[in-house]
């Protein structure tokens, strides 16, 4: 058994389509204004005007990368600690799971984790998140968002197996820096990617309205 | 189970119950949980997943939509509703054989056939009555359940009743039936393909495209992808093709106003542009070439290439009867016959230099030089357009000005070049299909339409309210339409010119509609007849690319009262006595069937085409249909159960394709299908086809006409850059949340992708604007209210309304409010007449009346609700 199950992300080959999210939803029947994963456009940059041509504006150092997250199953779960009723509760393989029928609903977790990774369902009244598609792990499948990437950006397994193939980055901006939870990802960064803290950008969306 | 159930347990499936919920988590380790404190046995986990697993089926179901992509869905059926969907796993994946994946929008399918807004009977507007009743509730009258048989009444009574007054020239659109009775006007006009669709056959005489397979792709050393965004418009596997190249060391460069999400990943440079300059930027860039090109010390150009494969460059391949002024060289240089610059008023004046190009573009001179040298350095170039540069009013020499640098440059017919469209199921991924489907073998002839009324696309709503259209040079001909026909519901909302659409359906005597959601046809009909969706038909056959075929099988059932179109258009030609019942169409299921028997596949030499399946005996009693057993690659139940059949690709094999490669190298031998068989920058093909049809004309060379709604259009006084009511260039670029219009409905895609309208900070900032606020985009057609994503991606002086979305058009208000790019789309009929979605000009101010909720918190279009 895995001593812990991580997500592995290729922001490099990331363009924020969605699929994953989608394939998300439809795998867990998510109803609209819960998403376990969920993508980022983070982008910075700006435009000044050319110095030989003052009439013209030109980028200047525009960037943008997309970024897909969902529960990163921690190594040291911020969750699993704020949780009063000890409904959450980290697995021997580093599955983080939230117990639905212990859950009491105070959110408390929701407000301990970085990612946003645990999500009230009103109607059940109960947290939701990101289990790793348990349920296809143990038919020897892949987890939804994984088999759903058009660029074949996500991956999973083992955190040290993928940490020797790719790197350990486990933070880039917009996400949240990885001293808080220790985060079971492992990131190959974009080119353009920045380190957690430190960027010069946002995320480019809607906010909620 | 009755209908009612069906419905409830659809919707109550498609949402998380707290039963179903628990149950679900149980499943997942909660019980074993209790049951064992934390000792999570993965066992009950995997005995709970098994007993998952065998209630219900895969089954291959089609991803049906006019993206291009059409990648595999295969949906998860338990007793009769698909709760789940998955993609292509039928073989391992990788880059050379990779599984066709699918998109967000495929991901989606069965959100729309199980919607809680599916159409489930037919139905009629409530104060309906012979020859419309009051015609301008339409689009916001109640509606009324009716049967089958009522509705089939009122259809073909109403199609007599307009016959006898008016005669069958009072049909705009139809099916087979119609035409069979007389038939009905029609409409033309290229769509998405813009201006290529004219351009291609004229010029180098290939509608789709020069360019070559992605394997090829691989080799190129610069790729250049304009107005290109693979991932978004043509999701699956598109973008991967491309990242394959990256990988392999191309380098990209994008030109676009749009920072799109493909150059996200894929972009090594990009040349921001102004919408409908794209001609300007391409006539300098030859310029720049020409001047600088010296064949001994600084070759640039390729002039085997330009003497040998092309006409037109200069007085020496001019056709019979040209104007000699009228060559490539000399409008690019601004000469005249002499050779001598040509004077003010010319029609040479100005050369097209970077400097020239640069005021009209937006692209610095020193930046068009340097592009235009790289791409003549650098060997070899894959230079790629997917379209929005030619849907644009005024983009009649696009084509022509784009294929003249493909030429100068020589990256035609080469290994790791190519150039033209890529786009739709040939994005990233050109050439002859590798797999084809046999022919349906149906018994049925189409009728066909024998009114040759046809009306352009632009001009099509302001025709009906007019009362005449353009027929062809300086003709107008009487038009008087009193019924329309939408099939799939979708006219109203895919052609620009809404606003006048919505006045000009409401003043029409009968509006008939066809659809599985309220889309805005139906919106706006009399009578609403609710077909079936793909997933609940036998016959979808198709190819999502050139390398491999799908057969999706019939998924479900039919859902409520939903019909097949085909069976629709039978129960009204019977009624009105044009079918003989005696004759009846093959079953879908038998004409699949005949598909897949007669489908090919090209065999590992490249060139011997083998029978694609097996067929047995057995087989054929299995299917229920009727045919000969055979012998051919694959046996046809394992087709059947994969859905799929995908030819392996890996490097070296012979199915890779470099367009033009036989004609580059003995044009003589191998012309392409121009008029002078050569690829032509004079083309007198392309000037004749558009004069002929009767908007504008155009000389026959590729000269820069500004946009009508373009960027010289957003000033009143260009000289002193006065900028005039519209400042602002919007166009309307393809979206995420939709393919064209399909999809618009579904709530999940529309929470992902929220219909923004974007704009740059620095428009944004004049105009007292923040990121989220409410904005009220306006232009000479009338104004549409959204949420505005403000951010450095887009040009300034640029917006984007994303294309498709629904009308939702407030009579009160007087303007829509979600978002519909073709609301204040134009119709400009001008050149090929094609739709200028891509050229419109807009003023923007924050809008301080309601906000807006969310989109996908907006009520889904129930029109009748269930008690």
């Amino acid at each position: 058994m895995a001593k812990q199950l991580a997500f592995y992300f290729d922001a490099s080959a990331c363009t924020g389509c969605k699929a994953c999210a989608i394939a998300c939803k439809d795998r867990s029947s998510l109803p609209v204004g819960i998403n376990w994963r969920k993508v980022y456009d983070y982008g910075g940059g700006g435009w000044n005007t050319d110095p030989t041509h003052p009439e013209i504006m030109i980028p200047n150092n525009v960037f943008v990368y997309s970024t897909s997250t969902a529960c990163m199953h921690c190594e040291n779960p911020s969750c699993v600690a704020a949780c009063p009723a000890k409904a959450i509760s980290k697995r021997e393989d580093g599955v983080v799971l939230i117990n639905a029928n212990v859950c009491i609903g105070c959110r408390y977790c929701e407000w301990a984790c970085p990612y946003g990774a645990p999500q009230f369902n009103t109607t059940l009244g109960v947290m939701t998140k990101c289990d790793f598609c348990q349920d296809l792990q143990a038919q020897g499948l892949n987890p939804a968002c994984v088999d759903a990437c058009p660029m074949r950006a996500l991956g999973y397994g083992e955190l040290d197996t993928l940490r020797q193939a790719h790197g350990t980055v486990n933070a880039i901006e917009p996400l949240p820096s990885a001293d808080i939870t220790h985060p079971a990802i492992v990131i190959t960064p974009h080119k353009h990617s920045q380190p957690s803290g430190q960027g010069t950008g946002r995320i480019i969306k809607l906010e909620e309205v | 189970m009755s209908e009612k159930n069906f419905l409830t347990k659809a919707l109550t499936d498609s949402v998380l119950t707290r039963r179903s919920f628990l149950k679900w988590s149980a499943a997942l380790g909660g019980t074993a949980a209790l049951a064992g404190g934390m000792g999570y046995g993965l066992k009950a986990v995997e005995a709970a997943a098994e007993n998952a697993a065998s209630v219900g089926k895969w089954v291959p179901g089609a991803c049906w939509g006019n993206c291009g992509g059409r990648c595999l869905n295969v949906a998860y059926v338990v007793d009769g509703v698909v709760t789940r969907q998955k993609t292509d796993d039928t073989h391992p994946d990788s880059p050379d054989y990779p599984q066709q994946r699918g998109c967000a929008r495929g991901r989606s399918q069965r959100q729309r056939v199980f919607g809680a807004d599916r159409l489930k009977y037919p139905m009629k507007r409530a104060n309906w009555a012979p020859g419309g009743g009051d015609k301008s509730l339409r689009g916001r009258d109640a509606w009324v359940r009716i049967s089958w048989d009522e509705a089939l009444t009122i259809v073909t009574s109403e199609i007599k009743r307009i016959d006898q007054a008016y005669g069958p020239k009072a049909r705009l659109w139809g099916t087979n039936a119609i035409a069979a009775y007389g038939g009905y006007v029609s409409t033309w006009g290229s769509t998405s393909s813009g201006t290529w669709s004219y351009t291609s056959p004229a010029v180098f005489g290939s509608y789709s495209s020069a360019g070559n397979d992605r394997l090829e792709m691989r080799k190129s050393k610069l790729i250049v992808m304009w107005s290109t965004d693979p991932i978004q418009v043509s999701g699956g596997n598109p973008a991967y093709n491309y990242l394959q190249a990256k990988k392999a060391g191309a380098k990209f460069i994008f030109v676009d106003p749009y920072y799109n999400p493909s150059a996200t990943v894929l972009a090594d440079e990009w040349i921001p542009i102004r919408p409908g300059t794209d001609t300007a930027l391409l006539l300098a860039m030859g310029y720049v070439l020409i001047t600088k090109d010296d064949p001994a010390t600084n070759p640039l150009i390729d002039w085997s290439f330009i003497n040998n494969n092309t006409i037109g460059f200069d007085k020496t391949s001019l056709p019979a009867g040209a104007d000699i002024e009228d060559t490539y060289r000399d409008y690019v240089l601004g000469l005249d016959y002499s050779g001598m610059p040509a004077p003010e008023g010319h029609k040479n004046y100005p050369p097209k230099t970077p400097e020239w190009a640069s005021e009209i573009t937006g692209v610095t001179p020193e930046k068009i030089r340097s592009f235009a040298i790289e791409i003549a350095q650098t060997k070899p170039v894959a230079f790629m357009e997917s379209d929005a540069s030619a849907r644009i009013n005024g983009a009649q020499t696009f084509g022509q000005a784009f294929m003249a640098i493909s030429s100068l440059i020589g990256s035609i017919g080469i290994s790791g070049g190519g150039t033209g469209q890529t786009r739709h199921s040939a994005a990233g991924n050109i050439g002859p299909s590798l797999v084809r489907a046999g022919p349906a073998n149906t018994v049925l002839e189409n009728a066909s339409n024998p009114i040759k009324m046809r009306v352009n696309n632009n001009e099509t709503w302001g025709a009906l309210l007019k009362g005449e259209y353009t027929s062809a040079v300086n003709e107008k001909t009487p038009l008087n339409i009193q019924m329309i026909y939408f099939t799939k519901g979708s006219n109203l909302q895919t052609m620009v010119g809404q606003a006048k659409g919505i006045q000009a359906v409401r003043q029409v005597e009968f509006v008939l509609a066809t659809d599985f959601h309220m889309a805005t046809g139906c919106r706006y009909a009399d009578i609403v007849l609710p077909v079936t969706t793909q997933w609940e038909r036998d016959n979808y056959i198709t190819s999502p690319n050139r390398e491999a075929l799908f057969w999706a099988d019939r998924v479900i059932d039919p859902l409520f009262e939903a019909k097949d179109d085909s069976w629709i258009d039978w129960e009204i030609g019977l009624r009105l006595g044009v079918y003989d019942p005696a004759v009846e169409e093959i079953s879908a299921k038998q004409q699949a069937f005949n598909k897949i028997a007669g489908a090919t596949v090209l065999a590992a030499d490249g060139k011997t085409k083998d029978t694609l399946v097996t067929i047995t005996a057995e087989d054929l009693v299995a299917l229920g249909v009727t045919g000969e057993p055979q012998t051919g690659v694959i046996p046809i139940m394992e087709f059947k159960q994969k859905g799929s059949f995908q030819v392996p690709r890996k490097e070296g094999d012979n199915y890779t394709s470099i367009a033009l490669k036989s004609f580059r190298e003995d044009p003589v031998a191998n012309p392409v299908t121009t008029e002078s068989g050569k690829i032509e920058l004079h083309s007198q093909k392309l000037a004749a086809d558009i004069y002929a049809i009767g908007f504008s004309t155009i000389r026959p060379i590729p000269e820069y006409i500004p946009a009508q709604r373009g960027y010289e259009a957003t000033f009143s006084d260009w000289t002193n850059k006065v900028k005039g009511p519209y400042p602002l260039q919007m166009y309307n670029k393809h979206y995420w949340r939709r393919s064209h219009t399909e999809f618009d409905n579904v709530l999940q895609l529309r929470e992902a992708f929220p219909q923004e309208f974007v704009m740059n900070p620095i428009d944004a900032v004049a105009r007292g604007i923040k990121n989220s606020d409410m904005v009220k985009i306006t232009s000479s057609e009338g104004s549409t209210i959204r949420h505005v994503m403000v951010t450095d991606r887009l040009m300034p002086g640029v917006t984007i309304l994303p294309h498709g979305a629904w009308t939702e058009f407030d009579d009160v208000l007087g303007l829509d409010k979600a978002g519909s790019d073709n609301y204040i789309e134009a119709g400009v009929p001008v050149g090929e007449g094609n739709m200028g979605f891509n050229s419109q000009i807009v003023q923007v101010e924050k809008w301080n009346g309601p906000a807006l909720a969310p989109d996908s918190r907006w009520p889904q279009r129930i029109p009748i609700k269930e008690v």
